[in-house]
């Protein structure tokens, strides 16, 4: 089933945008995005730098400071909006029901804190358990994303855990108080190659385990392809393609996704040159009118410079916003 | 001296050393036979050796700590190496100093990871094109055919001259390491080292650097020193792949057959751990347990043993060496010996 067609999702990001009014102008990081995530899924949110990924990610859980706002839209937890919710209804949200992984494990622990009092933290903010209970829920859940002698390495500082195991410390922090949801902002892009497959493995295991759904945000579409259930596409803040994964990846009908697809090197099938999207993405805060990614486009026509293209049904289960799409099998 | 033969770059079982130092008290010891001042080093390069041809793109793999920044930076001569030697055309330079170094590198230029630190902030495109050209050329008649050079260098790379006024925080990341590689590129260099060229760039950018980096090959007849930790990037630009761990060259083979028939445990589970677009198949899954141990105390024997799913007592207590196990494939694992072990 398609994800616009759940019935009730978990969390609905409907038209969302947030802007940054900066002193060189308003930049449109997000502008209009739209999404649905139900129980128990995974969704890849994908894009190169500057496509708006992880404000989405930010938005979500009301973290877009001064000088962003958000400018309109809803992003509906159950169908209640957070947009419009006050601080401590998002408090509550944060880490309860909405917990975020971010992509430097070195810099998102407190150096001056132990290990194990950054996961108390969690359970003393949203638990109402005593303390021996919350120890023993912290030696547990460590010991779940893997790492021994959970009781001992509780009272150690995060410099004192390698990057891997910093990360998993962060899992461990995200996954505590059993959220429902988890955006996971680049969660292995700092890491090794080695290092990564365990992590993403322990990431899978841990959210079928509790039945959690995750927002996965990162550039790297073998990550997403291998983890997520469907992928969101962003371009300049819009989202330019979504759908199932396979789909997607087998047969993108917009010629943004086909072209990031056909510049990762290929193991399996090596070509003399790889194929290269031509140019760079735009300034954002003066993107040309109409479709944003016309300029690097080899589709683009005269319609494309005056008219935004819009989601629409394309084939198998995935939407485009392109004028003029790629049927199954063509190339760009 | 340019005869083909000669490899355009020869390592011989380099070493680089750091020591760790810090002050007098820090490292004075207590116990045992009394006062010791202790002298800790980090062992990064452990013996590495290969070769690199005319026109030859040699990548070397391997995870962080793994010492490949390190050969890199060695062989630039940006560290001199503790021992062994790096022969360029065949002429050693591990011992070169300072002036000695300032003719090989016209043969040896450097592109590195970060295009937003690699520039200098305050100099114009054009001078930072210019500066290992006019470093070289110190006659009034060389020097007056510098600009038309740089502006020829500039269109190369796919930059035009209205770009050679302007200053580095005006270009996005790829253009930046495009004039990375023009600056490398104007002494007309036969070597060029690679460090991560393309890891802060975003997929899109990554192919159209990999792309002129491979015109630019083709073109000039360029050997690469390719370091990544990229395998798929490393399969599509080199010809020929070492896999470094802890310091040491694990595999050395050409890309074909290193990708076909990884021969090292180690090689195997970094081919297995990479994500891939593709659907899974009946992918070889060697998971590894662990972390790479540190460099200060190197575990005794293989470098491996310690994450290694095949290891026995053999592996703790002799260093493998590189063996030659055919088509020009090189492994260092003990493995090579007594297959009847390798059970995966």
């Amino acid at each position: 089933m398609m994800t616009n067609d759940t019935q009730n999702p978990l969390l609905a990001v409907r038209d969302l945008r947030t802007y940054f009014h900066t002193f060189s102008g308003t930049v449109k990081a997000v502008n209009g995005v739209s999404f649905e995530i139900g129980e128990g899924e995974v969704m890849g949110l994908v894009g190169e730098s500057g496509g708006g990924k992880s404000v989405v990610g930010f938005s979500v859980l009301g973290l877009i400071d001064e000088p962003g706002k958000i400018e309109g839209g809803e992003i509906l937890l159950d169908g209640q909006d957070l947009v419009t919710a006050g601080e401590d209804r998002l408090r509550e949200v944060r880490g309860r029901e909405i917990s975020m992984v971010f992509q430097d494990p070195m810099t998102s622990l407190n150096p001056l804190h132990t290990v194990g009092r950054q996961m108390d933290e969690v359970l003393r903010l949203h638990t109402k358990l005593d303390a021996d209970a919350r120890h023993q829920a912290c030696v547990e859940m460590l010991e779940s994303v893997g790492i021994s002698q959970a009781a001992e390495r509780l009272k150690a500082f995060p410099h004192q855990f390698s990057g891997g195991m910093r990360q998993r410390v962060v899992i461990a922090i995200a996954l505590l108080a059993r959220p429902r949801l988890i955006i996971a902002d680049e969660p292995t892009t700092a890491l090794d190659v080695t290092i990564q497959s365990q992590i993403l493995k322990l990431m899978r295991q841990q959210i079928a385990d509790k039945g959690a759904s995750m927002i996965l945000i990162t550039h790297d579409l073998a990550v997403v392809s291998e983890m997520a259930d469907h992928i969101t596409v962003l371009y300049c803040g819009n989202v330019v393609e979504r759908g199932k994964t396979r789909d997607l990846i087998e047969t993108p009908s917009h010629p943004y996704t086909r072209g990031l697809i056909d510049s990762i090197p290929d193991t399996a099938h090596r070509h003399d040159r790889l194929m290269q999207i031509p140019g760079s993405v735009p300034d954002i805060r003066n993107l040309p009118k109409g479709c944003n990614f016309r300029d690097r486009c080899p589709r683009a026509q005269a319609l494309c410079a005056q008219q935004e293209p819009v989601l629409t049904k394309q084939h198998a289960t995935l939407w485009a916003a392109c004028h003029y799409p790629l049927k199954p099998g063509e190339t760009a | 001296m340019n005869t083909s033969n000669t490899p355009m770059l020869e390592v011989r079982d380099l070493k680089m050393h750091f020591p760790i130092g810090g002050g007098f008290f820090n490292r004075l010891k207590l116990g045992g036979k009394g006062v010791r001042l202790e002298n800790p080093v980090v062992q990064a390069v452990n013996g590495v050796s290969f070769k690199i041809g005319r026109g030859e793109i040699m990548a070397l793999v391997g995870e962080s700590g793994c010492g490949k920044s390190t050969v890199a930076k060695t062989i630039a001569r940006i560290h001199k190496p503790t021992s062994g030697e790096v022969r360029i055309e065949g002429e050693d330079i591990a011992g070169y100093g300072f002036a000695e170094m300032l003719p090989v590198r016209a043969k040896m230029q450097m592109i590195f990871q970060d295009p937003y630190a690699s520039l200098n902030p305050r100099q114009r495109v054009r001078d930072i094109v210019a500066e290992p050209l006019l470093e070289q050329t110190k006659t009034a008649q060389g020097r007056k055919d510098v600009p038309a050079r740089i502006e020829a260098l500039l269109a190369k790379v796919g930059l035009n001259s209205e770009h050679a006024g302007r200053y580095p925080h005006q270009f996005s990341g790829g253009q930046r390491q495009r004039i990375g590689i023009a600056r490398a590129l104007s002494v007309t260099p036969g070597l060029i080292v690679a460090d991560e060229p393309v890891s802060a760039l975003d997929v899109s950018i990554q192919a159209q650097i990999l792309n002129l980096m491979k015109d630019l090959r083709d073109e000039f007849g360029l050997a690469y020193l390719f370091i990544s930790h990229d395998l798929s990037v490393v399969h599509h630009i080199a010809d020929r792949v070492g896999v470094m761990y802890l310091g040491s060259m694990v595999e050395n083979a050409p890309r074909d057959v290193l990708f076909a028939k990884p021969r090292h445990p180690y090689t195997r589970a970094l081919l297995s751990a990479a994500p891939s677009i593709k659907e899974k198949r009946d992918k070889e899954e060697i998971v590894l347990s662990g972390e790479v141990p540190s460099a200060l105390n190197l575990p005794s024997g293989c470098c491996f043993r310690t994450r290694c799913p095949f290891a026995w007592d053999r592996c703790a207590r002799e260093r493998p060496a590189l063996q030659d196990v055919g088509d020009d494939q090189t492994v260092a694992c003990h493995l090579i010996d007594e297959p009847e072990r390798d059970t995966a």
